[in-house]
């Protein structure tokens, strides 16, 4: 139906622009990245099979899933920065449960158990951090800055070993390489056989397919639109705020879980540290991806590209050894990349903000018009 | 040309004058061609009804809103104010009906604003601005604990300081907003005593008000504003309450007749019984019947919308019983009201009505999520097509439903926020103003759908400012003054003037 693109034409503006930011992300770092030599053959170093998948998909699956969780919460009006303390407990919680099994045991018990685990840890955080915003009537930022530290504490306390797996336990391969960090053996004619590990990228299309679904086809995500847009109309709708909002929490807490249990599985183990600073890089991609922090904007793709953008950029700062600028060269190194993703968030919000400008004269300008 | 008045007497000139003043917001036109002159000392009332443009020409004079034309000349003087603060340099201050001040910040240091006392030019010196807080109060005859917070003041008490604030920039023509909405009897006489001394100083008042009998007692002469044209200024020696609220009126009634009334009332849909909430009404007792619209008239403040918000569950601390078609329904609860079958239509369709970034159809459907559910899921085919065979049955226009309501008229943004009711069952309907800032055509169209509904079998009830609408549309009226139901009128005793008196209570 024509008539469906003019409410959806910023939002799919805004995608689009973003896959065109990817695009010119990607160019600047083919071109800049120069060349190296993998088995006797002259490659691209960043347009490589062996840099892209292992290097910027799969790891930036954990964030993308927790992207998809900060969006749900910001489009509903809120915000959750302890996603990356909850991600940490989760991942200690899985390891912790998971050390207990035989290495060899059996992945039809070993999956469910983590499963049930990370995915509880993280909804009963996110449960806390709703009832909490709910029950006070607290800013979420104080909120989820409260629980950060306590859910960090948490996992201080009752990690003494400061890892897991500790001693001379492991974790259950039916978990871990038989699982999570399954390789996929691809053979490559005159070239080192290519080793992908698929299964956190296919959870992470999974999620962010479950979120679309969630925010664009059920009555429950379009509540959260709506809370987020004007919660005084909601209230005056008849929409259950409180319940809209401890829902929304308990899926950021819940994402931030699966989350843990990918990258337990994936790394094979976890540490009191595991997630430090997360909550920057989640925050980032969500708002990268279009998620207004004055609520009522944000989708499940545009976390999934805002992800996308920040691990091209973390990516590329390993790639780049200097930016030729024609009449100067800028040596980047890694220490860059917290630069660089900060000034794309506020770029990112200036942009959203001067689009928005523009729209709001042509709509100020159409309506003159019409009288 | 030579001036029989000009040279002799300078006290003669006008203090404030303003031509063909203009001002539109949006495609409402809130001034049409205003001119005005006001004598120095003067006392000078502005009259009208709701949305006459009395608000928005006191506005204008102190510098909030800019108009579209016309000059404003202070002191003989041509000003083209962009800022409050331009409109203060040249004399002309305001007082708010809403406060203005920082709440957090103790009176002194409101007062001083702008202006901090320092020592050795660096520090802020807390007991200079006392000394100069105090001088500026006594200056009005005021006298307050200048150190403690501003958000401790009564309004009134906080009305004095902002005459203390604009006396103290040097202001000679003050502007007041409707100054006695919520003061008391006592407080709003001291007020008058003060404004009558501030007039033997040579300060010059514009005073807004929709309150006969105290601009009876206040004013020098009276300027009756309706839909944004002046139409005359009155000496109050030689104007009559009659003749005033005759002016303010202008136009003529019943230019619709409503078909619910062919019908007599059915069953009660909505009785309300000792309905109390502290602060805001009490005892509060109405029926609505089926096929009726009884229209709740009153003053700001005198309680109407907490009512429809306490019948409608949004109010925590409302007591009282409630029934609705003869089953008792608890308060306290929006989704309770609704499932009993009470819609609200709200007073401030942006803040409360719409999720103004949302489209048409996502606000339409708000109301309906659960009819619209298949399971978890919303059944959007289902959702287009009930929201466009709503939007065409009330005739809204906006290029398609999934356009953001944001960009739709006034009038179309109320349409949409009645389809949202219309499409749940209801039985009881309240409508908050329903043609606040809404054109012609859309109030026409709204009136005849609010009268479609009561002959559909809903209970109406219509809250509004404009007395026109009420009297209008509804099968009778009850009056609201300060919280208490105050009066009952069958539409034949319902005249304007009835009303007016019920509302004051003179």
């Amino acid at each position: 139906m024509a008539s469906n693109a003019t409410w959806r034409s910023p939002y799919r503006l805004q995608e689009a622009g973003l896959v065109l930011v990817i695009l010119l992300l990607a160019a600047l770092l083919t071109f800049g990245g120069g060349s190296v030599t993998v088995g006797g053959r002259e490659v691209n170093n960043f347009l490589r099979v062996d840099n892209v998948v292992p290097n910027v998909a799969t790891t930036m699956s954990w964030i993308a899933i927790m992207a998809v969780g900060a969006t749900v919460a910001i489009a509903g009006g809120g915000i959750d920065i302890s996603v990356g303390s909850v991600f940490g407990l989760a991942a200690l919680g899985t390891a912790a449960v998971l050390q207990r099994f035989d290495e060899q045991a059996s992945g039809w018990l070993v999956v469910p158990a983590a499963a049930a685990v990370a995915l509880g840890i993280g909804l009963l955080c996110g449960l806390l951090n709703g009832a909490i915003v709910v029950g006070l009537r607290m800013h979420p930022f104080i909120v989820t800055l409260g629980t950060l530290s306590i859910f960090r504490g948490i996992a201080l306390i009752s990690v003494r070993t400061k890892s897991l797996p500790s001693g001379d336990h492991s974790l259950p391969l039916a978990f871990t390489s038989r699982f999570v960090s399954w390789q996929l053996v691809v053979e490559r004619a005159g070239a080192t056989p290519l080793l992908i590990q698929p299964v956190p990228m296919l959870m992470m299309l999974a999620w962010v397919l479950a979120a679309w679904v969630f925010l664009s086809h059920m009555v429950a995500g379009r509540q959260v639109y709506a809370v987020g847009g004007n919660e005084e109309a909601a209230r005056f709708s008849g929409i259950a705020i409180n319940r809209v909002k401890l829902r929304m929490y308990a899926l950021s807490g819940l994402s931030a879980g699966l989350a843990g249990l990918v990258s337990t599985g994936f790394y094979g183990s976890a540490n009191t540290a595991t997630g430090e600073g997360y909550e920057l890089m989640v925050i980032a991609a969500a708002v990268v991806g279009g998620a207004s922090l004055t609520g009522g904007r944000g989708t499940a793709l545009g976390a999934l590209l805002g992800a996308l953008v920040i691990k091209l950029i973390d990516n590329g700062t390993y790639i780049l050894k200097q930016v030729n600028l024609g009449f100067t060269t800028l040596p980047v190194s890694k220490e860059y990349s917290k630069i660089i993703i900060g000034v794309a968030i506020i770029l990112a919000v200036a942009i959203d903000r001067f689009s928005e400008y523009v729209q709001s004269r042509r709509l100020a300008m159409g309506a003159r018009q019409k009288q | 040309m030579l001036r029989a008045d000009g040279a002799g007497e300078p006290t003669r000139r006008a203090a404030l004058e303003v031509r063909a003043l203009t001002k539109t917001f949006g495609g409402v036109t809130a001034l049409d061609g205003v001119s005005l002159s006001v004598e120095r000392g003067e006392c000078h009332a502005l009259v009208g009804e709701n949305g006459a443009g009395k608000s928005t020409l006191g506005k204008v004079l102190a510098g909030i809103h800019r108009p579209d034309r016309g000059i404003v000349f202070i002191d003989g003087q041509m000003q083209a104010f962009n800022s409050p603060a331009d409109a203060a340099r040249a004399g002309v201050g305001m007082v708010h009906q809403e406060p203005v001040f920082c709440r957090d910040l103790s009176v002194a240091e409101n007062l001083c604003l702008g202006r901090y006392p320092r020592r050795l030019g660096l520090f802020y010196s807390r007991r200079g601005a006392r000394v100069r807080a105090e001088a500026l109060l006594a200056r009005i005859g005021a006298q307050l604990d200048v150190g403690q917070p501003m958000r401790r003041l009564a309004t009134a008490q906080e009305q004095l300081v902002q005459i203390a604030a604009a006396i103290g920039t040097g202001a000679r023509v003050l502007v007041f907003d409707e100054p006695t909405s919520s003061l008391s009897e006592t407080e709003s006489q001291r007020l008058f005593a003060l404004i009558g001394s501030l007039r033997g100083r040579g300060v010059t008042s514009i005073y807004i008000s929709h309150r006969l009998p105290e601009i009876f007692q206040l004013a020098d002469r009276i300027s009756v504003l309706r839909d944004g044209r002046l139409v005359g200024t009155v000496a109050r020696a030689q104007a009559s309450e009659a003749e005033l609220v005759q002016m303010m009126i202008g136009r003529p009634l019943a230019e619709y007749f409503p078909q619910h009334l062919a019908a007599a009332p059915g069953r009660p849909l909505l009785e309300v019984e000792n309905l109390s909430s502290p602060g805001r009404f009490s005892g509060v007792s109405l029926q609505v019947r089926a096929g009726e619209i009884v229209g709740l008239a009153g003053l700001v403040g005198a309680g109407r919308s907490e009512i429809a918000r306490a019948i409608f569950g949004l109010d925590r601390r409302a007591s009282g019983s409630l029934r609705v078609d003869g089953r008792a329904l608890r308060l306290g609860s929006v989704r309770r009201a609704l499932r009993s079958g009470v819609g609200l239509v709200p007073e401030d369709r942006q803040r409360q009505g719409l999720v103004l970034m949302m489209s048409g159809r996502a606000n339409f459907s708000l109301v309906i999520l659960d009819q619209l559910r298949r399971l978890l899921f919303l059944d959007q085919r289902r959702e287009r097509r009930t929201a466009e065979d709503f939007f065409s049955r009330l005739n809204v226009k906006a290029t398609s439903i999934e356009a953001p309501v944001a960009s739709l008229s006034g009038g179309n943004q109320q349409k949409v926020v009645l389809a949202k009711w219309l499409a749940c069952r209801l039985k009881v309907l309240i409508v908050d103003e329903p043609t606040r800032g809404v054109d012609v055509g859309a109030k026409a169209a709204i009136h005849a759908l609010i009268d479609e509904l009561a002959r559909a079998g809903l209970g109406i009830l219509l809250i509004s400012s404009e007395l026109p609408e009420l009297l209008n549309l509804s099968t009778r009226i009850l009056v609201l003054r300060a919280g208490r139901l105050a009066g009952e009128l069958p539409r034949p005793a319902a005249t304007q003037e009835n009303l007016l008196r019920l509302m004051a209570g003179v």
